[in-house]
C-alpha cells in the first residue's frame, strides 16, 4: 500500500460518503507510557490517535474503515524497530517517519442477505474463547511488538477476507451459523527485529548460533501467488441445550516462520537464518456452559505441520518438523457480586518429538486473572498472572483503571516477567516495566 | 379502661377489615405479571448515573425484547460513549424456574461473544443502580424468588397503590439478589409499580426506585423514567425510555450472538 494511497484511504474515512444515509465517526487517543520498573527511565512513549468510521445504507448494508495513526519515540519500540516483510504489500503499515506509522486497520463492506451475512474486506476475523493466550485465534497473525502485552484487538493483523455466513436455524436441536472464510491476504506474524526491546532470544525461538558464529538473517521466504496460496477457512457455529459449541477448519501457512540455518564458512563463520512459511491444516473446536457461578470454556486445536528449532547436531538446517496438539481448559467464577476470577490451563503436545528439539514435548502454561469492579463500575482492580510450569517463568499484570468521564479512562499497571532467561517470558525479565495509559475518544 | 379496650378492639377490627379487603400478594403479583407488554418492543434507552460528589456518566443504548411463549429474548446494544458504544448484551430468559437463564456479553475490545453466569443476577447491571435481575424483570416481579403480603395503601404522585412487600424464600436468595425485602408500591388502576423500596440482607434500606412518566404507548402502559437512588453510595442512576415501539415486529435475529458481534 502506497503512502499516498493510505493518506487518501485516512481523508476517505474522515468524510463520509455522499452515498451513505447515516454516518458514525469515532476517534481515539490513547497515550501509553511505560517506565523501567528496576532502572527507571522512559522505556516507551507512545500516542496512537485511530479514526473509526461506519456508513449505513439505504439497502441494509454498512461500510467501516478503521485508521490508525501510531507515534512512537524509544529506539527498541519504533516502527523501524520491527520487521516488515511478514505483511503482505496490501496489508503493509506505511512508515510516515522513523518514530511514527500510519495503518489501515479494517475497511470492509458487510451485508445481511436472506440467511446469508457478508463482510468484505480488511477485517478481524477471531475465533476461540480463550483469554490471554491463543490456539484458535489463529485466522489473522499478530504484531509481537510488545510481545503479547498489547490488546490482542490492537496487535492482531487484519487480513483483507471474504468473510461468508449462513444462518442455519432450528438444526440438529439448535442454531448454527456456517462461517466460510477466504483470505488472498499474504500476511503473516510481525516480529521485532534482533536488538528490537521485545526481540525474541529464548531459545526455544531463535537459533543460538555457537560463539565467534555471526548471524545473518536473511528476507523471508513467502508465498506470493493470489490465489493458490491464500488460506481457507470453514467454522460451524452454535448453540445447544445450553452449550456454545464450534467446529473449526482451516487450511493455512502458518503464521509463524520455519527458521531455517545453513553455516556460511570463510574467515568470519556466519550462521544464515532464511524465514520460511509453510502449510498447515488446522482442526479444532470450542465449547463453553455456564452451569450457576461458574462458566467452563475451552477450545483444541491440531496443527498438522509446524516446525521448531533443533538442535540435534546434523538436524536438517536446525529444524524438526511435528504435528501439534493445543488445547485450553477454562473456568469462570462470578460467585462474589462485581468480582470475576478466571484461571486457565493451556497445554501444546508434540506427537513427533525427540530430545534435540529447544521445546518441551508437552508444554503447559497456567493463567490466573482476578477482577473486581467499585465504584459502580468506575474503578477496576485486576491481577493477570501467566505461568509456564515447565521453565517455571511467567508474567504478572496488576492493574488500576478508573473512568474518569464518559469517554476519558486512565489505567496504571505493570509488567513484570520473571524466571528463567532461556524461558517463554523470562527473556523479558529486563523489560519489567510501570505503564500509564490514558484514553480520550471523541 | 373497658372503653379504651372496647374502641382499640373496634380500631383493630375496622383495620382488619380494611386489609382484609385489599388483593393478597400473591394476587398483586399475578395482576402485575398479566399485565400486556406487547409480543415484542424496540426502544431507546438513555442511562445517567451520578455518583455522590455529582459527577455524572452516560450511556446511550437500543433494545429489543420478544416473548417465545413463556420464554423471552432481551438484546441491548450500547451506542455511546465512545468507549463503551458496540457492546451488547444477549439474555435468553426461561419461564421454567429450573432452567438457569443463558446470558452472552459482547465486549468489543475482545472482538468476541463471551458466555456469562446468569446467577449473578444481584450484581448491578453495568455500573447502574439495578441489578442484571431488576433489569431482565422489567416491570414484571419474580413469583419464585418472594413469599408477598399486602401491607396497606400508599399514594405516590397522586396516584393511589397498593403496598406489596416481598422477601425472598430463603436465605441463599436473597444473598443471590442482594435484598432482604423488597417493598412496591403498585398502581391499583393499571397493576405496575410506582417506587420500590429496597432493604439490603441485613435489613439496612439500600435503594429506592421511582417509576414515572407512565402513559399508553400503542394501548400499552409503559413507563419512560425510573429514578433510582442507592442509600449506601449516594449513587443515582436515571432511566431515560424513548422510541418505544411494540407495533414493528422485532426480527428474531436481533437475539443471536452473531446479532450482538455484529452490532446495530
Amino acid at each position: 500500500m502506497t503512502p499516498a494511497f493510505s493518506c487518501l484511504l485516512l481523508c476517505g474515512l474522515l468524510s463520509a460518503p455522499a452515498l451513505a444515509d447515516e454516518a458514525d465517526i469515532s476517534n481515539f487517543l490513547n497515550g501509553h507510557w511505560g517506565i523501567g520498573s528496576n532502572q527507571g527511565g522512559t522505556r516507551f512513549f507512545e500516542l496512537t490517535w485511530q479514526p473509526e468510521a461506519r456508513w449505513r445504507f439505504d439497502n441494509g448494508g454498512r461500510l467501516t474503515g478503521i485508521t490508525r495513526l501510531r507515534w512512537q519515540t524509544v529506539a527498541g519500540m519504533r516502527p523501524t524497530d520491527m520487521e516488515r516483510d511478514s505483511y503482505s504489500t496490501a496489508s503493509r503499515p506505511i512508515l510516515t517517519s522513523d518514530t511514527s506509522e500510519l495503518e489501515l486497520r479494517e475497511l470492509y463492506y458487510e451485508r445481511g442477505m436472506g440467511d446469508w451475512y457478508l463482510t468484505l474486506g480488511k477485517q478481524q476475523v477471531v475465533w476461540g474463547k480463550t483469554d490471554g493466550l491463543k490456539v484458535l485465534d489463529v485466522v489473522d497473525p499478530q504484531s509481537f511488538r510488545k510481545f503479547i502485552l498489547e490488546d490482542f484487538d490492537q496487535s492482531r493483523i487484519p487480513l483483507w477476507t471474504l468473510n461468508a455466513e449462513y444462518a442455519i436455524p432450528d438444526w440438529m436441536g439448535g442454531d448454527w451459523t456456517l462461517q466460510l472464510l477466504w483470505i488472498p491476504d499474504q500476511s503473516y506474524h510481525a516480529l521485532p527485529k534482533p536488538g528490537a526491546t521485545f526481540a525474541f532470544h529464548s531459545p526455544r525461538l531463535v537459533p543460538r548460533p555457537p560463539p565467534g558464529v555471526g548471524v545473518r538473517l536473511n528476507a523471508p521466504k513467502r508465498p506470493d501467488r493470489l490465489i493458490r496460496d491464500s488460506d481457507i477457512g470453514l467454522r460451524l457455529s452454535g448453540f445447544v441445550a445450553g452449550w456454545d459449541l464450534s467446529l473449526n477448519y482451516l487450511y493455512q501457512y502458518d503464521n509463524r516462520p520455519a527458521l531455517y540455518q545453513r553455516p556460511v564458512s570463510g574467515p568470519l563463520p556466519i550462521l544464515e537464518i532464511t524465514p520460511k512459511y509453510h502449510r498447515t491444516h488446522v482442526i479444532g473446536g470450542s465449547f463453553s456452559r455456564a452451569f450457576g457461578d461458574w462458566v467452563i470454556r475451552g477450545e483444541m486445536g491440531y496443527f498438522s505441520n509446524h516446525y521448531f528449532l533443533d538442535s540435534t547436531p546434523g538436524a536438517d538446517q536446525g529444524l524438526a518438523q511435528s504435528a501439534e496438539l493445543s488445547y485450553v481448559l477454562g473456568m469462570d467464577w462470578s460467585g462474589l457480586a462485581n468480582t470475576f476470577i478466571s484461571a486457565q490451563l493451556f497445554q501444546s503436545w508434540l506427537p513427533h518429538y525427540h530430545a534435540g528439539i529447544t521445546r518441551p514435548r508437552l508444554d503447559t502454561s497456567l493463567t490466573l486473572l482476578l477482577r473486581r469492579a467499585f465504584w459502580n463500575d468506575t474503578l477496576t482492580a485486576e491481577l493477570l498472572w501467566i505461568a509456564n510450569t515447565r521453565d517455571g517463568d511467567g508474567l504478572l499484570r496488576p492493574k488500576l483503571r478508573y473512568e474518569w468521564r464518559d469517554n476519558l479512562e486512565t489505567w496504571i499497571g505493570m509488567d513484570l516477567f520473571y524466571g528463567d532467561r532461556s524461558g517463554l517470558y523470562g527473556q523479558f525479565d529486563d523489560n519489567d516495566r510501570v505503564t500509564i495509559n490514558v484514553r480520550y475518544g471523541f | 379502661m373497658t372503653k379504651t379496650v372496647l374502641i382499640l378492639s373496634m380500631l383493630l377490627t375496622s383495620l382488619g377489615t380494611a386489609a382484609a379487603n385489599l388483593p393478597d400478594g400473591d394476587e398483586i403479583a399475578r395482576r402485575i405479571n398479566a399485565r400486556d407488554e406487547g409480543l415484542s418492543v424496540a426502544r431507546d434507552l438513555t442511562m445517567r448515573m451520578t455518583d455522590r460528589r455529582g459527577k455524572s456518566r452516560t450511556r446511550e443504548t437500543r433494545g429489543f425484547r420478544k416473548y417465545y411463549g413463556e420464554d423471552k429474548r432481551t438484546v441491548i446494544f450500547y451506542l455511546s460513549p465512545k468507549n463503551v458504544k458496540d457492546t451488547a448484551f444477549l439474555t435468553w430468559d426461561y419461564a421454567d424456574p429450573e432452567r438457569d437463564d443463558d446470558q452472552w456479553l459482547y465486549l468489543p475490545a475482545m472482538r468476541k461473544v463471551r458466555r456469562i453466569s446468569a446467577s449473578d443476577r444481584g450484581d448491578y447491571f453495568l455500573g447502574t443502580d439495578l441489578t442484571y435481575e431488576d433489569i431482565k424483570l422489567e416491570t414484571r416481579v419474580s413469583i419464585r424468588d418472594y413469599h408477598r403480603k399486602t401491607k396497606g395503601e400508599d399514594e405516590v404522585d397522586g396516584h393511589p397503590c397498593y403496598l406489596l412487600e416481598s422477601t425472598p424464600v430463603d436465605a441463599k436468595t436473597a444473598r443471590e439478589l442482594g435484598y432482604g425485602k423488597v417493598e412496591q408500591c403498585v398502581d391499583k388502576e393499571i397493576w405496575m409499580t410506582r417506587r420500590a423500596r429496597f432493604w439490603d440482607t441485613k435489613g439496612k434500606p439500600l435503594k429506592t426506585a421511582y417509576f414515572r412518566d407512565i402513559r399508553k404507548v400503542q394501548g400499552i402502559w409503559t413507563q419512560h423514567r425510573i429514578e433510582v437512588e442507592n442509600h449506601k453510595t449516594g449513587h443515582k442512576t436515571l432511566f431515560l425510555f424513548s422510541h418505544v415501539d411494540y407495533q414493528t415486529l422485532v426480527s428474531d435475529k436481533w437475539f443471536t450472538r452473531d446479532a450482538l458481534r455484529r452490532g446495530l
